[in-house]
């Protein structure tokens, strides 16, 4: 072995290089985080309130108009996609948490893996040949289903850890006040996995707001007016920033910026709050 | 006499190994049977077998004859069955996202045909009365079982299991994990249920047996190796696993 | 008379069972659903899918096309990212699990969550605006002075916009996912290891060599479930590639990737008759790789976890 003095400047190089390694890898995050907050925040205030309820501006006009079109889009799309996501995780988090020995509960699991893993720009160009096409138009309904497609997975892992978490004790004593195995779900391990749920329900709404690739061609981006119909052609906030950060117009960089800082707050919010939610779990 | 639990030829495997060996028990109705033996000889599962919780051990595999409360056991339907034999386990259980009222109520209105408020909260009182708790908790109903010491919620779990007017009552060690005070009390509860239900108690402790039940079981690898009346087996033990136990060697 | 209880179901159970299957076989179909879509949409050009995969050519009009350029840009790009999440996870690895292991080290593994719930099209903004430019400055045009004899170097930087800062860009963004895996990983290892190690008088790089060497399978693995989810990166990838038909040892040169190519060219692809089916086929592609990767990478994770428990 090498003499000690030899060994202790490896150590502290080690050290060093470990330090130096996190911080490359957290600082590229860090100045995205801090530049999107800089230029989206200045944009947002030039626009004013405007930014949250006018839609956006052509590329030579003189303000910088808003993103209610994409935010009003978002949000419904959020409705649209949400509940199924969420309730369909839940129901298949139930049944592999009740027949966890069950060939069908090995499929979920090896399903939710494999759903994971497909690129969501695919769940687009599905949603588009199995639903704009047929009734040839592009729709939120389709969007929401490609949305579905992308979150399923997550929000089933989620539900699915946080009823595994739930002792088994609890199990054996609602069977032993005669509990049938449906109340037992519903009314015992539902309830004391409360919190891990409702944080899995806060990460899936995060994952829909942000998700970009799965909306590509099934929503239409209707720019320009705020959108009331889910059978219809809808906008949505990442959809807008990539639109406009790929366009050559300097009046679209701006508007993406802060849309971008928009997007970037509400995600990091959510994140806060599913944080906040899980802390107070007293078995 | 009428038996509330008939055993026969009871063998059990759990993944191969061979837990319960050729049991055969006859519980008389009404009365406290207590069973004793070192851990690991197969208390709790025979316990499990009785109330059909063996179906959530994973790899069980059940022989024999198991009559309880008149009905097949192993044939029956696990949910109606469970609904006339009420359990207590050797950690306390109580449902912690329900309050110290839920918690009875909810396994009283599961199980009888209790219909208005007051009638329910006649039925809560009672339970928690025969418990022996009512007293430490009636101006608490409203707080949770996490604000309950460990003898406390045992007892909790205790009312709860009488809420729902069972034939037949489980006890799993129940005074395992709690201070000797609440133990006290808790004996004392377990020893008024005398006569209206039927007792099945798993201890380890000797002199508890002898304090509570009238008749005894002695359970070694598996295998029952005597049982008769808590007078017989305490006072003149025939086997010698039996006398080494109560000499506190095994 | 014998009943074989235990995992038996009784009558109630079975109708849970078969109430809550409905459910369950909908979702396993719907994937197959989506796959079966996919292939086939492709089936059309299937049978020249070797020579599109092996050429480099677009042109809807006089329909001809190639994806040699979007699939070996895919792999580049997935490889970079797999390196970049290496590199810097395994740091990060060490530094909330060995060598911060208290207070500060959750704080760090909070901000590595935080990451997670990054928008990947907001981090492509920054890449598109920031990271580009700044590759272009002050990594790109250094080395293509410089060293431009070296194939890697040999082209002038345009904007930035290549398949170097579509790697680093998706690697950074994928870290946070790799460096989880890891972690969690990495904190399965029975303490006994550590305590032997610390023990024998090692010092902590000496303690984390031999750790990390024994968790070589689960980082691995978790390498390879990075680069399966940056194969299918899309918008990061559609704002910092370039999106061009173009192959060349050169990293500096915009290209283009899988993901990025359908980004760009499937909403005008109806307009033709072969340019919609390419591009399934190139879905097609990217799917079977990104679920073989992410197949083997679970494989080794889960497989190592079972025995370094047990």
């Amino acid at each position: 072995m090498a003499s000690w003095a030899v060994r202790k400047l490896e150590d502290r190089l080690f050290v060093v290089a470990v330090v130096l390694g996190s911080a490359l890898a957290l600082a590229p995050l860090a100045h995205a985080l801090a530049v999107t907050l800089y230029n989206g925040l200045s944009t947002m205030a030039r626009a004013g309130l405007g930014f949250f309820v006018n839609p956006p501006p052509t590329p030579y006009s003189a303000s910088l108009g808003g993103v209610a079109p994409a935010l009003v889009g978002s949000l419904l799309l959020l409705a649209l996609a949400l509940p199924p996501s969420a309730f369909l995780g839940l129901l298949l988090a139930v049944f592999t948490n009740e027949f966890p020995g069950s060939r069908a509960a090995a499929l979920v699991e090896v399903g939710a893996r494999a759903f994971t893993s497909v690129p969501t720009v695919i769940l687009s160009m599905v949603a588009y040949s199995l639903l704009v096409v047929p009734t040839r138009s592009y729709s939120a309904l389709a969007g929401a289903f490609a949305l579905t497609a992308a979150s399923l997975p997550y929000s089933y892992t989620a539900f699915s850890s946080a009823l595994r978490m739930v002792p088994e004790m609890y199990r054996e004593a609602a069977y032993s006040i005669g509990m049938s195995r449906w109340t037992t779900v519903w009314r015992v391990l539902v309830p004391i996995a409360r919190r891990g749920i409702a944080s899995g329900v806060l990460m899936t709404l995060t994952r829909i707001l942000g998700e970009t690739a799965a909306l590509l061609f099934a929503v239409g981006a209707l720019r320009y007016v705020v959108p009331l119909n889910p059978l219809g052609p809808v906008d949505a906030l990442p959809l807008l920033i990539f639109d406009y950060a790929l366009s050559p117009y300097k009046l679209f960089h701006e508007v993406a910026w802060g849309a971008a800082a928009l997007l970037l707050i509400i995600s990091l919010a959510l994140f806060a709050l599913s944080k906040v939610v899980v802390k107070g779990v007293r078995l | 006499m009428k038996y509330a639990v008939e055993i026969e030829k009871l063998n059990v495997y759990i993944n191969g190994f061979h837990a319960l060996k050729d049991v055969d028990l006859r519980v008389p109705q009404g009365s406290i049977f207590a069973v004793m033996g070192p851990s690991g000889s197969g208390k709790t599962t025979l316990l499990k077998v009785i109330n059909r919780l063996i179906d959530l051990v994973p790899g069980a595999r059940v022989e024999g004859s198991v009559r309880v409360l008149g009905v097949d056991a192993l044939r029956a339907d696990p949910y109606e069955l469970r609904k006339k034999v009420g359990m207590m386990f050797q950690i306390p259980n109580p449902f912690p996202h329900m309050t110290v009222y839920e918690n009875v109520a909810v396994s009283a209105k599961l199980n009888g045909a209790v219909g208005s408020r007051r009638e329910l909260d006649q039925v809560v009182k009672w339970a928690l009365e025969t418990a022996m708790l009512w007293e430490e908790v009636k101006h608490r109903l409203d707080r949770y079982p996490s604000e309950l010491s460990g003898g406390q919620r045992q007892r909790l779990c205790l009312a709860r299991a009488l809420a729902m007017r069972p034939e037949l009552l489980l006890l799993d060690e129940p005074t395992a994990n709690i201070d000797p005070v609440n133990a006290r009390k808790l004996e004392e509860a377990i020893a008024s249920l005398k006569g209206e239900l039927t007792i099945i108690m798993v201890t380890h402790l000797p002199r508890q047996a002898l304090r509570v039940a009238d008749y005894v079981a002695i359970i070694y690898d598996g295998k029952i190796v005597e049982y008769g009346s808590s007078q017989e087996v305490f006072v003149r033990p025939s086997h010698t696993v039996t006398q080494l136990f109560l000499k506190g060697e095994v | 008379m014998s009943a074989p209880v235990g995992e038996m179901l009784s009558e109630k159970d079975k109708i849970f069972y078969f109430s809550l299957l409905p459910p369950a076989l909908t979702t396993l179909g719907l994937l197959a659903l989506i796959v079966s879509t996919i292939g086939a949409k492709a089936a059309l050009v299937l049978p020249q899918a070797l020579t599109i995969l092996a050429a480099n050519v677009w042109d809807p009009e006089n329909e001809r096309y190639g994806l040699l350029a979007p699939v070996l840009g895919t792999l580049v790009v997935a490889s970079i990212a797999g390196a970049v999440s290496l590199a810097l996870g395994l740091p990060l690895t060490l530094a909330v699990a060995e060598l911060l292991r208290g207070r500060l080290g959750s704080v760090l593994q909070t901000l590595l969550e935080m990451a997670s719930a990054f928008p990947t099209v907001v981090i492509g903004l920054w890449s598109a605006r920031y990271l580009a430019p700044f590759l272009s400055e002050n990594v790109m045009k250094p080395l293509y002075s410089s060293f431009g004899f070296i194939p890697t170097f040999s082209c002038r930087p345009l904007g930035g916009y290549s398949l170097l800062t579509a790697g680093l860009a998706i690697g950074f963004s994928v870290v946070p996912y790799t460096a989880s895996i890891m972690i969690e990983s990495y904190r399965l290892i029975p303490s006994t290891y550590r305590e032997a190690c610390y023990g024998i008088g090692a010092t902590r790089y000496e303690t984390a060599r031999i750790l990390v060497s024994l968790a070589r399978p689960a980082i691995a693995g978790s390498v390879l479930l990075g680069v399966a989810r940056a194969m299918g990166e899309t918008t990061i990838a559609a704002m910092t590639v370039g999106n061009a038909m173009n192959i060349s040892a050169c990293l500096f040169e915009p290209s283009y990737t899988v993901p990025a190519l359908i980004a760009a060219q499937f909403g005008n692809a109806n307009l033709y008759r072969y340019a919609e089916p390419v591009l399934y086929l190139a879905a097609l592609v990217v799917l079977a790789l990104a679920l073989a990767l992410s197949a083997v990478g679970f494989k080794l994770v889960s497989g190592w976890r079972v025995r370094i428990v047990g």
